[in-house]
């Protein structure tokens, strides 16, 4: 297992700036990382964390953090743009709890790509590698390792637990590709707002002593004579379920995993901050694995397609979403784990500048809003901007290479690593490793 | 008129000029030159002006499918200043695409070259469109069609394009190029090929104007396999003669043949989708007969399972959400699927019903689909998908960015429902319990949503003439034409199917995407499939004894050296986990203690559900489509520590392992002995016989003297169900 790591608290400001122009300097970013991987094993540091939100579908970028209320009606929409705490920078009008706190968060309102489609946008934001072929639209897809599976490849996870989380579901591409199952994500689908809330079938079933428990797992060893291929090359299933097995008697003997789990343990003024909805307190399930040492876990929420009526569908849902990250990026902030632990939230694509006839925005790829909080990430700024009336990002213009590579450098993880596939296939882990320098502190 | 001399006289200087320079060559002009120009340098993408709403105002066809819009939008708007005649090279046009200017995609035309040149002279010719009468493109051809290489080796491919008075033209320059793999084998702008480091395999499309031609290129595996290893392989069909031939492009030596109790438990699991009973399991394992498998298909095709198994994998297909469409409609739609399979019902006849559905939603149970799916647009990107394997919807909006389907087409194709008439009530979620029936309405048109034109129903191919009988439905016209033994579609898309079913993965993947750009793995091998399904009647049962009764499906999952990373021709058996209902119903027929459904009679099984909203934590832990997401169809065949968990652990397995009416309790009350007790149970987990290892473990829990007969039973069987013996199809 990799030795903790931490971005930011053993790292100077010139650290980082150095490591964005790692990539250009050849072997100058592997060797910052690896010496802030060894000062914060030094030092104690806790290992960083990454919590993304996804929201599946892809949320207007106007109706977010990029708001143009000088545009014409047909591009500006509804909503007006409102102060933040950060002088000069303003939210659009839903986002009031995230403007309130706009001085730990950046926005990235520069990120741009050309896949116009939900599957094709997802796997390139969460694995920063554009879909190999054409893919069709609602397709789901995968040529490459995601975020996640790459830190549970990279980071693993201590006590048991599983290194990636994906809750409710994982999102279209995020799963390991060809790092194997081992690292495909955890899902937990089940509702942490209800009160009958538990992770299923993580302990043994009712009244089943350990000794049995123990039998079992080793007869269930002796007995099984199935033939596994092992060359990876082979793809064989049954060692992915291997994996699976291995991974799950780790998960019930972990009493780390067995608190984690046990958000009912919150003291219920923290959990209403949060908000009493399935959102709030799966963002506060995920602080709580985040407390526990899991190193990626993404928050799946969709919904964000909003091809009609896109004012109606941000004022129902808004309120109580951006709450629960306001909520989530304070109590992290507060416990201290902040500086460890980088919030991101963001969806496959902005929306097209003109409202449409249903009073929806259709997809848009050529400019989105991505936040980024925490992990030592500068707050209170905005990183480029797009053009007037937001059609395309137009000034600091980063690609998604620049976002995944972003995260992986603030995880500790460098991402001009090669990878090698089954096939024996050296891969990049992003093609363009060039972390986004504004946000690396 | 002063400006109008000035345009000639340059359009004159410069023909005069290139005849001077001695190049007699043709006028240049829109269609024919500059559109593929335009293509080529990608300006008419989808990321770019291609976009339905263009780009900083500049709006082109999505690649260059509407070369009228284009030509306006150059020619006239913007105050003429794309173009300026008297001077081309101040040309917005060329200015933006060299970056002389800002451009926001930056520098698209290189100015010294060709194609800035030929739009240059374009621009001071006077912008001509290619005359309506003047030879049409009618087809792209690539050369070669086929290559084989070595590792790292490159060769540059030709692109010709041919027109409709018989001339052709070398357009390699002007063609797109993709790779199906482009870690097999690259290509790169200029069409030159080139193999990756290990061996495998790609097809390369070439796109000009719309139109696509493919070169399959192989990297065969270092080292020689002789003739005779290949000549011996056991050739039962059709099937193993085209299979065998990709293996020999491509190197691949088969695995052995798998023996009788794989083949016992494969075929039971794929053709009905339940295990062997241990009585069934000894006497096909007993039986010497050289046929024995053969007939074990037929016997297994004979099975009530047979159609629950099947029509399940249609219903993820076709099955709306009740609390959408109705309980009574919904099932009634399960119910005739289930008797269509129970009745063979040939497939171009289950189509053709599907299609022209007409009647009480009450009564009929394919009038329900007209239900769920109110709008010709919303039903014919579903029709296109399940029936030919051509994917509409990006058509719906723009024309097809991978494929040659145009927006028209898709109205014209949509516009074979628009006389689909409904009376009673609609839906009313969440409830829609009410009757509605689907009849053929007097009278209903489709405009297209940018010209407004009408337009009649007209196939994606061929000729499908509309009956001028006001009695009579366009839905049957389309129903022919779909199922006329010229369209090569139809029966591949279901051979397609059924194969991946039953092979673990389509000759086409997925399944339901047959397009120039997804090319199948064994194109020859695909055609023969749908041309015996179609000879032999569109048979469904016929389609699966062909494929079972071939070498091919009876290999071993167990590769060898020369097939270890063959993951697509089929050289050696692929594990299949078993989807989520036949699991639990092996799970219950192993235990002795089935499932109790919400909603369904008692004892149903689970292959028997007829909606995906009957709850079941066990189903929707191994994956089942939820008809409440989007794509409603997704069903998911991966492994999840979740599902391991599951079997581990769940109070629902640990219930049948342990309920006093199970399998386990009556075994540890009963007489038999250990041997027979662990010989029964491996039998019903694997069908197969325990190894003398296996049994000795097996029975030594029976010699504990601290575990009661009962827990030894339990937890043996809880051994075997927890191994990927029992999860997987091997």
């Amino acid at each position: 297992m990799a030795p903790p790591r931490n971005c930011e608290s053993s790292a100077t400001r010139r650290d980082c700036l150095r490591l964005g122009l790692g990539a250009l300097m050849g072997g100058g970013l592997v060797d910052v990382l690896r010496a802030r991987a060894a000062a914060s094993a030094a030092t104690g540091a806790r290992p960083t964390s990454c919590i993304l939100v996804w929201m599946d579908g892809g949320p207007s970028h106007y109706e977010t953090f990029d708001p143009k209320p000088d545009a014409p009606a047909e591009v500006r929409g509804d909503f007006r743009a409102i102060e933040t705490s950060v002088p000069g920078v303003r939210f659009s009008e839903p986002m009031e709890r995230l403007a309130a706190i706009a001085d730990k968060l950046a926005i990235i309102r520069s990120i741009r790509h050309d896949q116009g489609n939900h599957g094709a946008g997802n796997h390139y934001m969460i694995t920063g590698a554009p879909p190999r072929i054409p893919v069709g639209c609602g397709a789901f897809v995968s040529f490459h390792p995601s975020m996640g599976s790459v830190a549970a490849h990279e980071r693993g996870a201590t006590g048991g637990l599983p290194s990636y989380f994906s809750i409710p579901s994982m999102t279209r591409s995020g799963g390991p590709n060809f790092l194997g199952a081992r690292y495909a994500p955890f899902v937990v689908p089940d509702d942490p707002n209800s009160a009958s809330f538990r992770v299923r079938d993580v302990a043994p079933p009712g009244g089943l002593e350990v000794v049995r428990v123990d039998d079992r797992r080793g007869l269930r060893e002796r007995l099984d004579h199935f033939k596994r291929f092992s060359d990876k090359s082979a793809g064989d299933p049954a060692l992915a379920l291997d994996d699976y097995y291995h991974q799950g008697y780790e998960l019930m003997a972990s009493p780390q995993a067995q608190r984690a789990f046990d958000i009912g343990q919150e003291d219920p003024s923290v959990r209403d901050h949060y908000g009493r909805h399935p959102f709030g307190q799966r963002c506060l399930l995920a602080r709580r694995l985040v407390e526990a040492g899991v190193p990626f876990i993404t928050l799946n929420e969709g919904g964000w397609d909003h091809h009609t009526s896109i004012f109606d569908g941000f004022k129902k849902r808004v309120p109580r979403f951006e709450g629960a990250i306001a909520a989530l990026i304070q109590d992290l902030d507060q416990r201290g784990l902040l500086d460890s632990t980088l919030v991101v939230v963001l969806g496959e694509f902005g929306r097209t500048p003109k409202i449409n006839k249903d009073a929806g925005r259709d997809h848009w790829s050529n400019a989105m809003s991505v936040l980024m909080a925490g992990c030592g990430t500068p707050g209170g700024q905005v990183v480029g901007a797009t053009d007037a009336y937001g059609y395309a990002a137009s000034e600091r213009v980063l690609s998604p290479e620049n976002f995944v590579a972003t995260i992986y450098a603030k995880l500790g993880i460098d991402p001009a690593k090669i990878l090698h596939t089954p096939a024996g296939r050296p891969t990049f882990l992003v093609s363009d490793p060039t972390p986004i320098r504004e946000l690396m502190g | 008129m002063m400006m109008r001399f000035a345009i000639l006289g340059l359009a004159m200087f410069a023909a005069v000029e290139a005849a001077q320079a001695g190049e007699p060559k043709a006028p240049i002009t829109f269609e024919r030159d500059v559109e593929p120009i335009l293509t080529r340098a990608g300006c008419n993408s989808g990321p770019c002006h291609g976009k339905a709403s263009g780009q900083n105002g500049f709006m082109l066809s999505l690649q260059g499918f509407d070369p009228t819009f284009d030509h306006i939008a150059i020619a006239r708007e913007a105050g003429g200043r794309r173009v300026l005649r008297s001077a081309p090279e101040q040309s917005l046009l060329l200015q933006k695409a060299a970056a002389h200017v800002p451009h926001g995609g930056g520098r698209k035309l290189d100015p010294d070259g060709p194609f800035y040149e030929t739009i240059r002279r374009w621009i001071a010719d006077g912008l001509p469109r290619t005359p309506a009468d003047a030879p049409k493109l009618v087809r792209v051809s690539v050369e070669p069609t086929e290559r084989a290489l070595k590792p790292e080796e490159s060769f540059d491919l030709r692109v010709t394009a041919h027109f409709s008075d018989g001339s052709s033209e070398d357009v390699t320059p002007l063609a797109t190029f993709g790779s199906s793999e482009a870690t097999a084998v690259a290509v790169d702008a200029n069409g030159r090929a080139r193999a990756g480091k290990l061996a495998g395999e790609a097809t390369i499309s070439a796109r000009y104007e719309g139109l696509f031609a493919n070169c399959d290129v192989f990297v065969p595996l270092a080292g020689e396999v002789s003739e005779s290893e290949y000549a011996a392989f056991p050739r039962a069909n059709f099937i193993d003669d085209l299979a065998l031939a990709k293996w020999k492009k491509l190197g691949l030596t088969p695995s052995a043949v798998a023996g009788d109790a794989t083949f016992l438990r494969r075929a039971h699991l794929d053709v009905i989708g339940r295990l062997p009973t241990p009585d069934e399991a000894r006497a096909f394992l007993d039986d010497p007969a050289p046929d024995r498998r053969a007939r074990l298909v037929d016997r297994l095709l004979q099975r009530p399972e047979y159609a629950d198994h099947w029509a399940t994998k249609w219903m993820d297909l076709l099955r709306p959400n009740p609390y959408r469409v109705g309980i009574k409609a919904v099932f009634n739609l399960d119910g005739w699927i289930r008797e269509a399979f129970r009745k063979n019902l040939p497939y171009d006849e289950f189509a053709r019903r599907i299609v022209a559905a007409r009647g009480s939603t009450f009564e009929q149970g394919p009038g329900t689909i007209f239900r769920d799916h109110r709008e010709p647009i919303e039903i014919a990107p579903v029709v296109g998908q399940l029936f030919l394997g051509i994917r509409l919807d990006c058509a719906k909006c723009h024309h097809h960015p991978f494929e040659s389907w145009s927006q028209d087409q898709f109205y014209e194709f949509a516009a074979f429902f628009t006389r689909v008439g409904r009376k009673g009530t609609g839906l009313s979620p969440p409830i829609s319990g009410s009757e509605e029936i689907v009849f053929t309405a007097k009278s209903g048109s489709i405009k297209h949503p940018l010209t407004g034109a009408v337009l009649p129903p007209k196939p994606l191919f061929g000729e499908a003439p509309v009956s001028d009988d006001p009695e009579a439905d366009p839905r049957e016209a389309l129903a022919r034409w779909m199922t006329a033994p010229e369209n090569r579609y139809f029966a591949k898309v279901m051979a397609n199917r059924v194969w991946g079913d039953l092979m673990g993965v389509g000759i086409v993947d997925p399944v339901d995407d047959i397009r120039a750009t997804n090319p199948p793995s064994n194109g020859p091998l695909l055609e023969a499939l749908a041309d015996d399904f179609r000879g032999h009647g569109y048979d469904v049962k016929h389609l699966i004894r062909a494929i079972t009764a071939s070498t091919v499906y009876a290999l071993s999952s167990e590769p060898n050296g020369r097939n270890v990373a063959d993951v697509r021709n089929f050289s050696r058996h692929y594990r299949q986990r078993l989807r989520a209902e036949t699991l639990l119903d092996a799970v219950g027929d192993v235990t002795g203690v089935p499932d109790s459904f919400d909603a369904s009679p008692p004892r149903s099984r689970a292959a028997a559900t007829w909606t995906n909203r009957i709850p079941s934590l066990f189903l929707d832990t191994f994956g089942r489509p939820d008809a409440n997401q989007d794509p409603p169809c997704e069903r998911t065949s991966d492994t999840a520590v979740v599902q391991a968990l599951h079997l581990m652990n769940s109070p629902g397995v640990h219930e049948k392992l342990t309920s006093d009416e199970g399998r386990v309790a009556a075994m540890a009350k009963g007489d038999a002995t250990p041997k027979a007790i662990v010989e029964e149970l491996f039998l019903l987990a694997y069908a197969r016989r325990p190894d003398a290892e296996e049994a000795e473990v097996a029975e030594a829990l029976f010699r504990d003297p601290q575990k009661p007969r009962r827990a030894a039973v339990e937890d043996l069987l809880w051994a075997l169900l927890n191994s990927p013996e029992f999860v997987f199809k091997d």
